[in-house]
């Protein structure tokens, strides 16, 4: 058979697709297509509220450095938890923006590519706030006890405590990635903890850079 | 155009073409479920664009270009998750008794295994190239070059008569 017989086939079965399929005007009528949800509006509002619960945070760490401004054993860790929140909403605010301007009326290979890139950034930006998190333990419990509590933990910890949670936050990013390499994939695809040990083991990133570049091959001439 | 007339032009355009719909969304899913699940994503895409559609290409080819681009990205997510879901809506096309004049299922099976085959740039070329679009409008389509339209079709055209020389040998 050849491609030209496969084609007289495929007009043959667009006949009976025409034939057998209407569309489900009841469900048309209802349909607030204005209001209709897609994949990317989900995407977005994801992002959004992240974006939300970061600008949040920037404001409330702002507030608290501020407040301890002469005392610079709790301004420094608000700043650094500030500019890792910072870092986040600039990561966030430029996916949303690339988000917003995708149009699906382009070529399929410019859309295609420009979704991958995304879905690169969306990568590489879990995977920078899944690494740090644990690096920000100690800022934050600095922060945290002061702010909840009123506690000051310097006083209250000794600094081989302090050292030792620093080291702890140290140890457990090889360790996540040790165990996210050996028994994520025994995980079942599309559960939230796969997703996050796919992404810590950089199983996603590969996948997405492999993505990539079939779509550039694609591309190519020849 | 008042909102309610555009969305009646808009279903009625659709309407017309929908077995693009069915196509794209039988190139891309095996699933019933998920079938449904892209045809109320392209058709939520369709209507997002519709408002910015200028004319200057075919409706058919407008929506070809949309629906490719929502059913690789359907396509590729589902891989990834690969969890089948309950559609979260009625069908948007219902499915009616077939027709007398009804395609062999061994020929449509051919078809969709060959389709099937080909990775997801490719399956959206094979389709366009199955529905006799021109190589100018497939490259405007894809974003690629005419040429490069040629190599891959002549490429595809190879693989088939290898496939087939291999079945015909067991």
């Amino acid at each position: 058979m050849e491609l030209e017989e496969l084609k007289a086939l495929w007009k043959q079965n667009n006949r009976k697709l025409e034939a057998s399929t209407r569309l489900n005007a009841l469900l048309f009528a209802q349909w607030n297509l204005r209001k209709a949800d897609t994949s990317l509006k989900r995407f977005a509002r994801g992002i959004t509220f992240e974006l939300i619960l970061n600008l949040i945070g920037i404001g409330a760490l702002g507030w608290f450095a501020a407040d301890h401004a002469g005392e610079p054993k709790f301004f420094i860790p608000a700043a650094i938890l500030d500019l890792y929140a910072i870092a986040l909403v600039i990561a966030g605010a430029r996916q949303l923006f690339e988000l917003r301007s995708l149009d699906y009326d382009e070529p399929v290979v410019a859309i295609q590519s420009r979704l991958q890139r995304l879905r690169l950034a969306r990568i590489r930006a879990t995977m920078c706030t899944l690494l740090f998190a644990p690096l920000m333990w100690v800022p934050l419990l600095i922060v945290a006890s002061r702010w909840l509590f009123g506690i000051d933990i310097y006083a209250a910890a000794s600094p081989a405590w302090l050292a030792a949670n620093a080291i702890l936050g140290l140890a457990v990013i090889p360790l996540a990635i040790a165990l996210a390499k050996t028994y994520g994939s025994r995980l079942e695809r599309g559960t939230p903890m796969r997703f996050l040990a796919d992404e810590i083991a950089g199983r996603s990133l590969t996948a997405a850079l492999d993505d990539l570049a079939a779509i550039r091959r694609f591309a190519e001439e020849g | 155009m008042r909102t309610d007339d555009a969305q009646a032009a808009f279903v009625d355009r659709l309407d017309r073409h929908r077995r693009i719909l069915v196509k794209v969304a039988g190139a891309y899913c095996r699933d019933e479920a998920d079938r449904e699940d892209l045809i109320a994503e392209i058709v939520a895409q369709l209507w997002r664009a519709y408002g910015r559609f200028e004319e200057r290409s075919a409706f058919s080819t407008w929506m070809y270009r949309i629906a490719v681009n929502v059913a690789i990205s359907f396509h590729r997510t589902k891989m990834r998750t690969a969890k089948a879901v309950e559609p979260a809506e009625p069908a948007i096309l219902e499915m009616l008794p077939a027709p007398a004049e009804a395609l062999s299922d061994d020929a449509l099976t051919l078809v969709r295994e060959i389709i099937e085959g080909l990775d997801e740039l490719n399956r959206a070329l094979m389709l366009l190239y199955l529905d006799d679009y021109s190589y100018a409008e497939i490259a405007t389509i894809l974003g690629i070059s005419e040429t490069n339209v040629a190599t891959k079709v002549g490429r595809i055209k190879q693989r088939l008569k290898r496939d087939i020389a291999a079945q015909n040998e067991l």
